[in-house]
């Protein structure tokens, strides 16, 4: 018989429903024959619970282990990440009205917050004076507080933030991710990466010896 | 007609960069995703940044227009509410002030924070003062030191000093 290799791409971080954590719900797995692939997929690797252990870091090498356990003659090729962070995710837990309550706190931090800053920076650079001094210079008459020039800056202020964040009343201009999402996936990885560094640290990994 | 052109370009550009500055400084810190990873609703990113140019627009007109601090004298001489008007808008005024500060308080002190950890302030600190534990009472500490001093700052009217 020829030996059966299963290709195995581990995700960087999942979240599951059930307590019980099998292969299939670490990543993408492929192998020849099917039968066997759809027994791989069922196996078992460990399972979640409540509080602390509702988050595990999993190792390619503990299901490597278990696989040659349950399956001597297979060949296990690892093409994906080395961990992963798997995570039990309760549904009913976040209910629609909390979700809205922490979606309209964010919200006002960011509103207040954008708002604030703006102001501080116009403070700290004295933006009336500068303002009034630009507008004798060019017109050659005392400025009366809203010309074209507060006008027009503040039409500037709104393009340069639009044209930056790259969307406008929940549509995209062009089709690049906006800065805030590739920052989100750039904190997303890190923090995995930090997750899984401190399980291996505290041995707290599942893994083998 | 050429000298308004002129200024009309001029307070143009001024604008564009600006916001590429302030919210360059703003992104690279990466408030808004911790905000959002931190209360699980990642999906409504689009939201929050509405919300920061949102801000910004109303932060830019009430700095940058001098007629804009009238806003409150108008709206009680004016008896937008009826003859309640006064009473009515000391309430709205006060839950207006308490969200702008309770929330803008939360923004700068993330955003205090945040930049000291871009550095890497603190991991150096604790690397080479050999700390294990207690990164917990480090943080509070940090906290109530801000709260300290902010406090300090309009009680002791420390801002006349910078005046």
């Amino acid at each position: 018989m020829q030996r059966e290799t299963l290709y195995l791409k581990m995700e960087r971080n999942v979240e599951i429903l059930k307590e019980d954590v099998r292969i299939a719900d670490l990543g993408k797995t492929w192998c020849r024959d099917g039968a066997l692939l759809s027994r791989i997929r069922t196996q078992k690797v460990t399972e979640l619970g409540p509080g602390e252990q509702s988050r595990k870091v999993v190792s390619v090498m503990r299901l490597i282990a278990l696989l040659q356990e349950e399956f001597p003659d297979l060949e296990v090729e690892s093409v994906g990440e080395a961990e992963t962070v798997v995570e039990l995710v309760r549904t009913e837990r976040e209910k629609g009205a909390w979700q809205a309550a922490k979606i309209c706190f964010v919200s006002c931090i960011c509103f207040f917050g954008a708002a604030f800053t703006i102001i501080a920076f116009h403070n700290d650079i004295g933006i009336i004076r500068v303002f009034d001094r630009i507008y004798e210079t060019v017109a050659g008459r005392v400025s009366d507080g809203v010309t074209v020039l507060e006008i027009s800056y503040s039409v500037g202020l709104a393009v340069g933030i639009i044209t930056f964040f790259n969307h406008i009343g929940g549509r995209r201009i062009t089709k690049d991710p906006t800065p805030i999402e590739v920052e989100m996936r750039v904190y997303e990885e890190q923090v995995n990466n930090a997750l899984a560094e401190t399980a291996d640290r505290e041995g707290k990994t599942v893994d083998v010896q | 007609m050429g000298k308004q052109l002129f200024l009309a370009v001029l307070g143009g550009s001024a604008g564009i960069l600006v916001s590429a500055g302030v919210f360059t400084v703003l992104l690279s810190v990466g408030l808004v995703p911790r905000f959002a990873g931190k209360t699980h609703t990642g999906k409504k990113i689009f939201l929050y940044e509405e919300m920061v140019v949102l801000g910004t627009l109303a932060g830019d007109v009430f700095s940058v227009y001098r007629g804009s601090d009238r806003l409150g004298r108008a709206i009680r001489e004016s008896l937008l509410f009826g003859a309640q008007t006064v009473l009515i808008w000391r309430g709205v005024s006060f839950s207006l002030l308490l969200l702008t500060g309770f929330f803008a308080g939360i923004f700068v002190g993330c955003l205090a924070v945040a930049i000291a950890e871009m550095l890497d302030s603190i991991p150096i600190l604790t690397r080479r003062i050999g700390f294990r534990h207690g990164l917990g009472f480090m943080v509070l500490a940090v906290a109530l030191g801000k709260l300290a001093g902010s406090l300090i700052y309009f009680l002791f009217r420390f801002y006349e000093t910078g005046m």
